[in-house]
């Protein structure tokens, strides 16, 4: 008797089906084989189906079973077709049919139950997309699955419900939605508020959350620059229901979404340690799975101690820094994954790390700082649009000097202003490809750019004093606009660039 | 060896007599036999010598006072000799060259090596503007610790007086103004603030008798030379846009202030500071250095 269950594959992001056929023989020796390419987690799904079944109090069959999974030269992996190969085996030994427009997914426990499993919501948006229904997937994971409006996602807990189900004796309801409330996970570790000084640090912050700009903080140990970043997400824009899409695909895939997690509202917050591998930052391995830039997408990468980094590392984010996403070729297959994130990045002055500290003295000799500061190389600092210098702040300036701690901005209302700047920004990039000032290439600065004459003017003269090449020329301009944006003004004014100055990349030698 | 070094030996007429007076009395293993050179050697150039020694980590504060007073000096004939090491030394010889002046970089290392290797273009010209490169080291020898102190002794020892401009406490340059004092030079010391770990030097060399320097004609005095103003470049005339900047400029010639601090005194939003700082900046009435902004 020959029985077809319809499941999925995921090959990154991409999503195909994938066809469980049983077959259970009466001629031949009892036995269980499982065809089509399969690795060693779906080859050890035997043993849980045999013992899921058992423990569920049904008669594991005493047949020829084979399990062919088509089509046979894709490569498949990992624990999710255990429900589909159980339901196979079940209908033939309880006699039931299996129904049209469905898809099964899910690992199977010993016990008969079923956990959580990867994948599920891209697997609700193959089945949206092609028609598909009813989706049977674990109860820990049916609520991702359902982020997808106009499915029947229907939650099973174990296998014995499934059987009463499909048996018709006994319905599982399908489940309603429900997003996650906000866990104190998701707030951001400091409100701008707490970050005492650093008015520049901050406006900068705001500016780069506002427009999408890269930003470099080069500053002594102790002054903040760490602080400063993590406070950054209480003020970064939501992500908007595409851009949200997008995020939750990317956690499906690598499972990040964790049982009974719903779609990802918030930004992103990625602060990957710089003894992180190549591969585990980019992506990558034999079965290319997403790397911190992608987990960063449409959120923020925040590399502390930059110059740590290796140069390999540092010269493989240029691409997706530039494109917005990686293609990860391997022999088997290739992936492409989405990276378009924020970088912000933090550095050392010096090797010694005081070599702009107020009080202590440098003890780097101005080769070192030169070599040190090389380690950052042109082509990374040439996609960071905004320079910023993080000096120390006397602590007990502001014990005893509580003037202007009323200036002492809360996250949420620069996120206010953050919002509004965004909002012009989707109005203006509508019909490009597009979405903030960051993206902006030549031919959009040349569109929306239009530069008075008083700010040429200005922009000129700083070109001579300041020694301003081509290309710092197109970042200023992209952060004036941002600024401009902030301020709600349709032109950028000579103000608006004077300030966009104050980013611009320093010279830290005394030169 | 390169064509261009020379050899002057100790017991040439040429060799300057300060230096040799200077070394006689130390032990024989300080003694001098003979130095290297490049540029144009002629006795003229070691008449009235100053050294200007300073902490190779110079604030901006001890920067601006080197230029200013070595400018000047340099400016009215007197040769500047320094030891061309990063920092207080570099200040004093770019001043230098840059009105001029002359100047006398003595080398820890071997002749014919640039040490450090980042002022090769300091070093050229130096050259170019007659000053001289001198070292007792021959080839291509690497600088060792002992030889940076070996080398304070012909600084000191070539001139007539010493100016400290910034040094920690028992630092290098305080191992030259020892040397000065024991061979009986002048010792100027540039004041600073007693807050400032760089200018604990000079304060204590102050404290035990040194003479304070606040101006060029403190040391023209000493070398009974009038200065001229003629050459000296004059003092710009600001013309102010706002309020704000008249404010921030009368705050900045109290003390280099940050971006940030400005903000807090006034009570204003980042954005508009940076703004005027930055349009300030363009008008060449302040400069960043260092993080704080300076008058210029």
């Amino acid at each position: 008797m020959l029985i077809k269950v319809p499941s999925v594959a995921n090959l990154g992001l991409e999503t195909i089906k994938v066809d469980i056929e049983v077959n259970l023989a009466n001629r031949g020796l009892p036995g269980f084989e499982i065809v089509g390419l399969a690795d060693k987690a779906v080859a050890e799904s035997k043993e849980r189906v045999r013992t899921g079944i058992t423990s569920s109090e049904i008669d594991f069959p005493q047949k020829k079973i084979t399990v062919n999974m088509a089509p046979a030269d894709v490569p498949k992996e990992g624990s999710t077709y255990d429900l589909p190969i159980a339901v196979g085996i079940l209908s033939s030994v309880l006699n039931f049919p299996i129904p049209e427009k469905s898809l099964f997914l899910g690992e199977l426990s010993f016990d008969g139950s079923l956990r959580h499993t990867k994948g599920a919501f891209l697997m609700a948006l193959f089945a949206k997309e092609f028609g598909f229904e009813n989706l049977f997937v674990p109860l820990p994971s049916a609520n991702e699955a359902a982020c997808i409006k106009g499915l029947k996602v229907l939650p099973v807990e174990n296998l014995t419900q499934i059987c009463q189900h499909l048996l018709g004796q006994k319905d599982i309801l399908p489940i309603v939605y429900q997003p996650a409330e906000e866990s104190i996970f998701d707030k951001p570790e400091f409100d701008m508020k707490e970050v005492l000084g650093q008015e520049q640090a901050k406006r900068a912050m705001e500016i780069a959350a506002a427009g999408g700009h890269n930003i470099i903080m080069v500053g002594s140990p102790g002054s903040g620059k760490t602080m400063l970043a993590r406070a950054l997400p209480g003020i970064l824009p939501p992500l908007n229901e595409a851009e949200s899409l997008e995020v939750t695909k990317i956690f499906s895939a690598s499972g990040g979404i964790p049982p009974g997690g719903s779609l990802i509202m918030q930004r992103q917050f990625r602060a990957p340690h710089h003894t992180a591998s190549l591969v585990g930052l980019v992506g990558g391995g034999s079965k290319p799975q997403p790397g911190e830039i992608s987990l960063a997408h449409r959120g923020v990468l925040f590399l502390d101690e930059f110059n740590e980094f290796p140069r390999t590392i540092m010269e493989a984010m240029r691409q997706p820094l530039e494109d917005g996403y990686l293609t990860i070729s391997r022999a088997k297959q290739r992936v492409v994954y989405p990276a378009d994130f924020m970088l912000v990045a933090s550095a050392n002055p010096c090797p010694c790390g005081y070599a702009m500290h107020p009080k202590k003295t440098c003890s780097c000799a101005p080769t070192q700082i030169a070599k040190y500061q090389k380690r950052i190389s042109g082509p990374i600092l040439d996609r960071i649009d905004l320079h910023i210098a993080v000096m120390p702040v006397d602590a007990e300036e502001f014990k005893n000097n509580q003037q202007g701690s009323e200036f002492l901005e809360e996250s949420s209302k620069i996120k206010k202003r953050v919002v509004l700047a965004r909002q012009k920004q989707q109005a203006r990039f509508a019909s490009e490809k597009i979405h903030s000032n960051s993206q902006m290439k030549n031919n959009h600065i040349k569109k929306y750019c239009t530069l008075t004459s008083d700010v040429e003017e200005i922009l000129r003269q700083a070109s001579l004093k300041f020694n301003l090449s081509a290309r710092s020329y197109m970042k200023l301009i992209k952060v004036s606009r941002t600024i401009a944006d902030l301020d709600s003004s349709v032109e950028i004014l000579v103000s608006h660039m004077a300030e966009a100055l104050q980013y611009k990349p320093k010279n830290f030698e005394s030169a | 060896m390169d064509k261009n070094v020379k050899i002057i030996e100790i017991t040439d007429d040429k060799f300057p007599k300060s230096l040799k007076e200077a070394v006689k009395n130390l032990i024989t293993s300080a003694e001098i036999k003979r130095l290297y050179y490049k540029g144009n050697w002629c006795p003229e150039i070691f008449e009235n010598c100053l050294a200007v020694v300073g902490s190779r980590h110079l604030t901006s504060y001890g920067k601006k006072a080197t230029e200013q007073i070595v400018t000047e000096v340099a400016l009215a004939g007197v040769t500047i000799v320094s030891g061309f090491m990063y920092g207080g030394d570099e200040a004093a010889h770019s001043a230098t060259v840059k009105c001029g002046g002359k100047t006398i970089a003595v080398m820890p290392c071997g002749i014919n090596r640039i040490h450090p290797e980042s002022q090769k273009d300091l070093y050229e010209e130096i050259l170019k503007k007659d000053g001289l490169i001198i070292s007792e080291y021959e080839g291509l020898a690497q600088p060792q610790q002992w030889t940076y102190v070996q080398r304070n002794r012909i600084v000191a020892g070539l001139c007539k007086a010493i100016l400290v401009t910034e040094a920690t406490e028992n630092s290098g340059t305080l191992i030259t103004a020892g040397y000065a004092k024991k061979f009986g030079k002048k010792i100027f010391a540039l004041p600073g603030q007693i807050t400032s770990g760089l200018s604990k030097g000079p304060n204590r060399l102050i404290k035990e008798g040194a003479e304070i320097v606040t101006e060029a004609k403190d040391i023209l005095d000493f070398y009974k030379i009038s200065r001229s103003k003629a050459n000296l470049p004059a003092g710009k005339k600001l013309v102010l846009g706002s309020s704000l900047e008249q404010k921030i400029i009368e705050q900045l010639q109290r003390e280099p202030m940050k971006a940030d601090e400005l903000s807090r005194l006034f009570l204003l939003p980042s954005s508009q500071i940076g703004t005027t700082l930055t349009l300030m900046q363009l008008k060449g009435f302040i400069n960043l250095d260092n993080g704080k902004y300076h008058i210029n």
